[in-house]
């Protein structure tokens, strides 16, 4: 056997490994889930009643659902200009300058705080902001998570796809330049053609951490297990709810919180795939 | 690179250093001790638990890692006997011990009370009966100067303001016990909302652990909620004095917290104190529990392991650790309540033999 | 016959070109603003607390800080159980996870299109999405439950490197994505066996875009609460055994935050940690310029 060989199955045995581990997990959830499933039926999923009481128990996935694509869809509309622009400051306009090194630094810091300072952070700050701009009466809701977790996934945007603007041919940028383009036209003309597959690919991942959020979340949202009515509504997500309520949870309520967590690990497979195609229909 | 990596080594011996000198000399103890114990439960009284392991492990050497991952999560660790024991602010029912893999007792530990705070502009303190407090959480009065506060409250100025109910988004041993006594003093409570740690609120928002409700409270005008003792002593959030089952108005001291504990107490521990009868009893007070499994050789268990264990927790009855709880705003327990525990822990077992003398 | 008229719209052209810039340093600076204002606070509120002690000495616990509130010193004591607690389980992660992550991320750039590279790509993006509590509940069963029997720091890394695995896969890939094709063709031509391409002319000539990858999941770890609570407990001594409860950071930050008279210290901590991250970056930022290509 030539070493290219052995080389190739090596890779290919290492890329099992992240198969093994996302496969166990759907099997552990899957079992954990089959109680409620049992119980509830697909009618879970649709279902907007959440009563713990004992003896009455009924438990259904709907708000949370709800929630969760709400806050998320937000955030990523709010981050999206930051991000961009960022992006673009950082790895085009401002390349390589102090300036750009030291904004670039700055939001990769972001990343680094943890997700419970956030939340504080937006309890003690943000939400008497928003009260005080009268948008809601208890800062508590959608609109104020939105914002919290645009800002946390900031950094995931703009790290992945600064490396990627940056690694886009000279010559090309450098053809359209000495064809008479405008920084605005090699950009949208040159660059984001050439890096839009690392560019959304890094939304997606941006995306991916906003629906799985939950310490920050869960302190901003208000906990209201009901589908929000309004953008300034109270509501929750499934991340959420499964921090809120985990600690205490036993027998068919940990089923439906471990159902919710399968849910949510389905949507984003969902999610990811529609984004699959979205870039398929581009390119 | 090579000099932060430098740095780096430097700092972490050091710091290994400083950490040995702070074990006080119990050096020598500390070498023999490989025994470590680990629970998991409570955040109700999880600031007692781990005040009191820091003292037994300056004393002994033997160290405790507590988790505050919420009662039920530490009744679970239990049951997949990864822990040692378990801290849980509600015994376990008949039915939910037999799920256990085997028999477990519980020993309380000390008791604490829920206070009723809130927050009202020129306002600091008011009086509250078993049937207002249960017409607000329900979400029937809805405005501060109803006429029914009015009335038990004359010399007290209600200004024109809407009630905000503020509870517990996530499950709680506090929630439990609330619950608990608002199931005995209100039919209609228990029909609509009934026991629990978590419950299907009819009014209110939520917020996240007893910090969450406290800040909630203090930045929301006109809320109301209710917390554990030691937060909202330590938080200074006005709090309501409550209609006891005797007719009395009472603040929740630890005095009083205590005289809730001195009624009747079952050989198994197994008690809620909400609604005492005694006269001066603060009517929201309930125990918190530790809970081990009754035979302790289970596992590869070792004696000297569960010998630890068994002495952690009849240190935590003496009064050097009851001392603690008392400094920190629970209540200690009465000898009475002592007395049974310690008899508790002396049948637990291994393998068929008594641990403790 | 049809006129075309030829104008010279460059003006409009430069005009949308100078607004554009405009709209983007816009951005940018709003971008700034939430840092500015979250470390700002962070500073303010916590600086006060860190001192030579912070770094060395343990958590304190609730009765210390009450008397040292009543009295009005600081809190005493530190957070030294939970750096070393961090460093250790950060870094069996990162060893548990950085060579799998690159080894797929090369695997997929190096065989794009099939059904199975793409299965491999959609799995990555979909364990991003999963919440870091699901992860700690699952790590609990399979690692606490049934290999330590233990809470531990085994299991606590075990889930945060799957949370790091996917940002490593995707960025490694993306990234080789964007190596020019003829450096890899001209090794090919040259006869040099694959692993050394791989070795030689791939990786390093991606270094910039690997460590941007690493370091990003390494942050994002470093704050992570709710899956170490499932799965390390935490531990109010210094701790290196990795079978064993052991403390972090962010389960300090918990703690003092359910505390009722530790709460100052959460600003410190996280503090502390925005620090750390900030240092990693400027470290990284270093590495990079020297062994990039561009």
């Amino acid at each position: 056997m030539n070493s290219d060989k052995i080389t190739k199955y090596f890779l290919f045995a290492g890329s099992l490994l992240i198969l093994i581990v996302a496969g166990g997990m759907v099997f552990s959830l899957v079992g954990g889930a089959i109680p409620a499933f049992h119980k509830f039926g697909w009618h879970f999923i649709t279902s907007t009643n959440w009563n713990p009481t004992e003896g009455r128990e009924n438990y259904g996935a709907m708000p949370f659902i709800a929630g969760t694509m709400i806050t998320s869809v937000l955030a990523l509309l709010i981050s999206i200009p930051m991000a961009f622009s960022t992006s673009l400051f950082v790895s085009e306009y401002f390349r390589k300058t102090p300036v750009a090194s030291v904004l670039s630094s700055l939001v990769d810091l972001l990343a680094g705080i943890p997700s419970i300072v956030y939340g504080l952070w937006g309890f003690y700050t943000l939400r008497p902001f928003i009260m005080h701009l009268g948008l809601s009466p208890q800062g508590f809701g959608v609109f104020t998570s939105g914002i919290i977790l645009a800002i946390m996934i900031i950094p995931y945007a703009t790290s992945l796809s600064n490396e990627i603007i940056v690694m886009v041919p000279n010559e090309l940028k450098e053809a359209a330049y000495s064809l008479g383009a405008t920084r605005l036209e090699v950009i949208f003309n040159v660059i984001v053609p050439n890096a839009r597959s690392g560019i959304v690919a890094s939304y997606i991942l941006a995306f991916g951490r906003a629906l799985g959020e939950t310490m920050a979340v869960t302190m901003l949202i208000g906990n209201d297990n009901k589908i929000p009515h309004s953008l300034f509504d109270t509501g929750n997500t499934m991340a959420s709810v499964i921090a809120n309520q985990f600690g205490e949870a036993d027998g068919l309520k940990l089923s439906s919180l471990i159902a919710i967590g399968l849910l949510l690990f389905i949507i984003t497979a969902l999610v990811n795939t529609a984004g699959k195609f979205i870039i398929n229909r581009l390119s | 690179m090579k000099k932060i990596l430098i740095l780096l080594a430097v700092v972490t011996a050091f710091t290994a250093c400083k950490s040995g000198s702070k074990k006080k000399g119990t050096d020598e103890k500390s070498a023999k001790t490989e025994i470590s114990l680990s629970a998991a439960g409570s955040t109700f009284a999880g600031p007692f638990y781990k005040t009191a392991f820091n003292k037994y492990f300056d004393l002994t050497g033997v160290q405790t890692s507590y988790g505050l991952t919420g009662s039920g999560a530490g009744i679970r660790s239990l049951k997949d006997r990864v822990v040692d024991f378990c801290g849980s602010d509600a015994f376990l029912s008949d039915e939910e011990a037999a799920q256990m893999p085997a028999p477990v007792v519980h020993v309380a530990t000390c008791s604490g009370a829920v206070d009723i705070a809130f927050n009202v502009p020129g306002i600091d303190s008011i009086k509250l009966n078993p049937e207002l407090l249960a017409d607000i959480f329900l979400g029937k009065i809805t405005n501060w100067n109803d006429a029914k506060l009015k009335a038990i409250n004359p010399d007290v100025k209600f200004p024109n303001l809407a009630i905000s109910v503020v509870h517990r988004s996530d499950g709680s041993g506090t929630t439990f016990i609330f619950s608990d006594y608002m199931s005995k003093i209100s039919k209609e409570w228990k029909d609509k909302v009934g026991v629990g740690k978590s419950l299907n609120w009819p009014t209110g928002m939520g917020a996240k652990g007893n910090p969450g409700v406290a800040g909630t409270i203090s930045s929301t005008v006109g809320s109301i909620g209710y917390i554990g003792s030691d937060y909202a002593f330590a938080q200074k959030i006005s709090f309501a004095l409550l209609k006891n089952a005797a007719g009395n108005y009472v603040a929740p001291t630890i005095a009083a917290v205590s005289a809730a504990g001195n009624g009747d107490m079952p050989a198994d521990t197994r008690i809620m104190e909400t609604n005492s009868s005694a006269p001066d009893a603060y009517p929201i007070s309930g125990f918190t529990w530790i809970i081990l499994y009754k035979e302790q050789a289970y596992n590869g268990r070792s004696l000297a392991q569960a010998q630890a264990t068994l002495q952690l927790i009849d240190w935590m009855l003496d009064p050097a650790a009851q001392g603690i709880a008392k400094e920190l705003k629970y209540a200690p327990l009465p000898d009475k309540v002592v007395q049974i525990d310690k008899a508790i822990l002396r049948t637990v077992t291994y393998n068929g033999q008594p641990i403790l003398k | 016959m049809k006129v075309t008229t030829i104008r010279d719209n460059s003006s409009t052209r430069n005009t949308k070109n100078n607004i554009f810039l405009g709209v983007v340093i816009f951005f940018s600076l709003l971008t700034i603003l939430p840092i500015i204002l979250i470390a700002g606070e962070l500073v303010v509120k916590g600086i006060g607390q860190i001192n030579l002690s912070f770094f060395t000495e343990i958590a304190p616990d609730t009765l210390q800080a009450m008397v040292a509130k009543a009295n009005g010193e600081i809190i005493p004591g530190g957070i030294a159980n939970g750096i070393t607690g961090s460093l250790l389980i950060v870094a069996l992660a990162a060893v548990m996870a950085i060579p799998f992550g690159i080894i797929t991320g090369v695997y997929l750039y190096e065989t794009p299109g099939k059904r199975y590279s793409n299965l491999i790509r959609d799995t990555a993006d979909v364990l991003q999405g999963v919440p870091s509590i699901v992860l700690g509940l699952i790590v609990y069963l399979w690692v606490v439950k049934h290999i330590t029997h233990s809470y531990s720091a085994l299991a606590g890394s075990v889930s945060l490197a799957i949370m790091m695995l996917p940002l490593i896969i995707r960025s490694t890939e993306e990234t080789l994505k964007m190596i020019p094709g003829t450096l890899k063709e001209a090794a090919v031509a040259l006869g040099v066996p694959y692993h050394k391409i791989i070795l030689r002319v791939l990786i390093p000539s991606s270094f910039s875009g690997l460590l941007t990858g690493i370091l990003i999941s390494i942050s994002r770890i470093l704050g992570e609460t709710a899956p170490l609570m499932l799965t390390t407990l935490g531990n109010p001594q210094i701790n290196w055994d990795i079978t064993h409860p052991t403390s972090a950071v962010p389960l300090l930050i918990w703690q003092f935050y359910n505390d009722p008279n530790m709460v100052e210290l959460i600003w410190s901590s996280s503090l502390f940690l925005m620090g750390f991250v900030l240092t990693l970056n400027i470290i990284s930022k270093r590495i990079s310029a020297k062994h990039s290509i561009h």
